[in-house]
């Protein structure tokens, strides 16, 4: 792997390029209230950020910042420190840019200088994790709070029905719901006690009532790209989830999706897609590498792009009564544990967790897409550091082949170079439009 | 005959024989056999519920292609051997599989396993991750469904007295187990480390009362033994799942003496009594799942969740820890850093052994284990 073999993403939408100025406009008040000695907090995906908000709590996203390390192509400085102080290559690469940066922020007193954002993440007062996605969450914010800042944790611990167990089920119901209230209530009493804040349950449904409306745009865009050609490729959508996480509950995340809602239809209407002409519709399984987003600007110029990714997919689990806010938020992660349940029990039934964001592979659920968005195969990446979302792709490879639907399945990683291959992976991205074509021809579908 | 009456030799620490032994033992009795994997699921409830449980093990090393169909080459080593073998039809003495959430990989595996090769009884336990008051309520209340869902497959009602009873027999076990444990602390053990790790296993896959019987046997057998001379190094393994006792001998046969262990066979799950309490189900969360020292389990940031390592430690006056991780284990290698770090500062060494369940190659692992051990 060469450097020089990255290409950063070109992408299709004007409201997404102009997150280049937005952005940076946001770090920059994140940053001013930083100086001020505000509490900060750094907090795991799964944290309602609606929450945050209605605490005024200023937060960073580790997770995040690892996407950033990982397309600045800092990452691989930050995970070799961390594998040096004893951290295996196989553990999560974002859990580890942590871990390395981290540990160069506490020898030097200030963020490394490598770092994307102007001060990093900033030292955090506070850390808030959760379950929700993956068992590395668990001992991530542990591990930093044991190494490095002896910071209060507080991490949240969603848990959903397995697939064999009817979550229409009264006392099942209750069973996981009550976990969920009482987990959600040990959250708000951290919260008010590390902020000296009592939470105002006011502001919250005014901030969850923004938020929603935020993510009907971006769920409604999101449906407009089951258009022929497609309006809106994965560069966009990739970029397009980075509001979520910071200005979700914000007017401005509203005005950023309704103008994003706004363009897509208007291409629609248009006709206008992501390439001259469009040979192949696809649905991405997995966490993109982040270090090569231009794979994706590859892939069209040969005519192919991607119409769905099963990941960050919010869906639209946050359709609830909002008269109680904190019911509505308990509400929307239980609403989707059990449309994930009653999509995916057929297929994979270990993802019906909603801690797990690749449960869009249930098999109804991928006839579905694979109808309603008019594709013709399907691209995985097997991240080798995260199984959470990897592992069960080769399930998926099973189902689409019973469906008709090629398949490839690619290694390499979600944050961390090293595992890039480019003139293998590019070799195998060619080998397998030939066996798209063949397949549309009514040929036998190459096992990739 | 009943399962009493079997006589203890023709049980052993070999999970191979034993399988041939519960095949002829579920023939016998005609109840059906239960397969686990970890034990926050309680095998005394699947005991009581008059079923036998049976604790799933690999075959470390074996060949795992017959996995690839299924599940990809980047995940647990330990998942895809019981994967292997479940899709080659080793498993077929099983009626029913209960799976713990217990890791991500153990949790998928369930879904896998029952899509692909669907069993008359399934069940995966739920557990969360906190110790916090409703995470302990939320593993009781599990603890019910589970109780029940057993009730509905064998039709065996399990009143509280009746999983009282079962829980004071495997306690009765542990109360053997803590004596030969106790004679790991002379100086040096008459037994050896593998010695009692394979009794372990053995207690796993075994009834309970067919393992007490190996139990007494073995004890009054380990009692006409005689000191004897000389000094090893005192050695504890610590890490992933270890079901087979091959690091064991390794460490013996590179000169060590492995006087005490923290892995979930070993002494995670003999070493203590369940409590016996009013309401059995407050005894075994607090066993299970309060008292379990599984990494998976997020006992807050700080060493200090350490500390029931370093007590073993000095109870059993060890020299050093090797570390045992297989391949992408998260809870454990995660811990690592941590964990080398806190036994240092308390001069205790460390050697990590990363392995992707096969210990092989055998001879690198006895080189740096004998290297390890020169230390002493």
């Amino acid at each position: 792997m060469s450097h020089s073999e990255m290409s950063r993403a070109i992408r299709h939408l004007e409201t997404t390029r102009k997150m280049k100025d937005m952005l940076p406009r946001f770090f920059m008040r994140m940053m001013e209230r930083r100086f001020s000695n505000e509490p900060l907090a750094w907090c795991m995906v799964g944290v309602p950020p609606e929450l945050l908000k209605a605490f005024d709590l200023l937060f960073e996203w580790p997770e995040n910042f690892g996407t950033m390390c990982a397309s600045r192509l800092v990452a691989p400085k930050f995970i070799e420190v961390a594998e040096g102080d004893g951290y295996s290559p196989e553990l999560c690469s974002y859990v580890t840019n942590t871990m390395g940066y981290c540990k160069l922020f506490k020898e030097t007193g200030e963020a490394p200088e490598e770092s994307p954002l102007p001060g990093g993440m900033g030292t955090p007062a506070m850390l808030l994790g959760s379950g929700f996605i993956c068992e590395p969450r668990w001992k991530w914010f542990q591990s930093v709070a044991t190494r490095f800042f002896n910071v209060p944790v507080y991490s949240s611990d969603p848990l959903a029905p397995p697939w064999d167990i009817d979550p229409h089920n009264p006392r099942i119901e209750e069973h996981y719901l009550t976990l969920l209230r009482e987990d959600l209530a040990g959250q708000i009493e951290f919260l008010e006690k590390q902020t000296g804040k009592k939470l105002d349950l006011n502001m919250l449904r005014d901030i969850l009532s923004l938020s929603h409306e935020a993510l009907g745009y971006w769920r409604d865009t999101l449906a407009l790209r089951k258009a022929v050609p497609t309006p809106m490729g994965s560069t966009d959508y990739f970029h397009a989830i980075i509001p979520q996480m910071y200005l979700v509950g914000d007017q401005e995340a509203v005005d950023f999706y309704r103008e994003m809602y706004e363009e897509v239809k208007d291409r629609v209407e248009r006709g206008v897609g992501i390439v001259e002409e469009e040979k192949y519709r696809f649905i991405w399984f997995g966490l993109p590498p982040w270090f090569n987003m231009g794979i994706f600007n590859y892939l069209e110029s040969f005519g192919a792009v991607f119409a769905y990714e099963s990941t960050y997919n919010v869906g639209d689990f946050f359709d609830v009564d909002l008269s109680d806010p904190l019911e509505a938020i308990v509400r929307r992660t239980w609403q989707r544990a059990v449309k994930m349940h009653d999509y995916g029990s057929e297929a994979m039934p270990e993802l019906c967790n909603p801690a797990v964001f690749g449960g869009f592979v249930g098999s109804s659920l991928l006839d579905e897409l694979v109808d309603d968005f008019s594709l013709n195969g399907a691209i995985m990446h097997l991240t080798r550091s995260c199984r959470a979302v990897s592992f069960g792709e080769i399930h998926t490879k099973n189902r689409l082949a019973k469906a008709g639907v090629p398949s490839l399945v690619f290694e390499s990683d979600m944050a961390d170079p090293r595992l890039w291959s480019d003139a293998q992976i590019k070799t195998r991205l060619q080998a397998f439009l030939e066996t798209v074509d063949r397949a549309k021809e009514g040929g036998k579908i190459n096992d990739s | 005959m009943t399962v009493n009456d079997q006589p203890a030799n023709n049980v052993n620490g070999s999970t191979e024989l034993n399988e041939d032994e519960i095949r002829r033992i579920k023939t016998k009795t005609g109840k059906p056999v239960i397969g686990y994997i970890c034990c926050f699921a309680p095998p005394e409830i699947i005991s009581a519920a008059g079923a036998i449980p049976y604790r799933i093990t690999g075959k470390p090393g074996k060949d795992t292609s017959s996995a690839d169909a299924y599940s990809e080459p980047y995940g647990c080593t330990y998942v895809r051997n019981i994967l292997a073998r479940a899709v080659e039809g080793k498993y077929d003495f099983l009626d029913g599989l209960v799976i713990s959430h217990s890791c991500d990989m153990v949790q998928r595996l369930y879904g896998i396993w029952t899509y692909y090769h669907p069993l008359p009884y399934s069940y995966l336990f739920n557990v969360p991750h906190q110790l916090t008051p409703w995470a302990q309520r939320f593993y009781k209340r599990e603890l019910g469904f589970f109780r029940e869902s057993l009730e509905k497959f064998t039709g065996q009602d399990v009143p509280d007295q009746k999983l009282s009873n079962e829980i004071i027999s495997y306690n009765k076990n542990r109360d053997i187990i803590r004596r030969l444990l106790k004679q790991r602390k002379e100086k040096p053990p008459r037994l050896e480390g593998s010695e009692i790790f394979e009794l372990l296993l053995a207690g796993g896959t075994l009834p309970v009362d067919s393992f007490n019987r190996l139990l007494s046997e073995k004890e009054v057998q380990f009692a006409s033994r005689r000191p004897v001379n000389g000094n090893k190094p005192r050695i504890m393994i610590w890490g992933s799942i270890i079901d087979d006792p091959a690091l064991f001998k390794i460490i013996e046969e590179a000169g060590g003496a492995v006087v005490a262990d923290d892995t979930c066979i070993g002494f995670r799950v003999w070493e203590k009594d369940i409590p016996v309490t009013a309401d059995p189900y407050d005894g075994l969360t607090e066993h299970y799942f309060v008292n379990f020292q599984c990494p998976r389990t997020d006992r807050g940031p700080g060493i200090k969740r350490f500390d029931y390592l370093l007590e073993r430690a000095r109870e059993y006056d060890v020299d050093g820890i090797v570390g045992y991780c297989i391949s992408f284990c998260d809870p454990h290698k995660f811990d690592y850093p941590d964990l080398r770090d806190y036994l240092k500062k308390e001069g205790l060494p460390m050697l990590l052994i990363d392995d992707n369940y096969s210990f092989e190659p055998e001879e690198a692992i006895k080189t740096r284990l004998q290297a390890f051990l020169e230390m002493f």
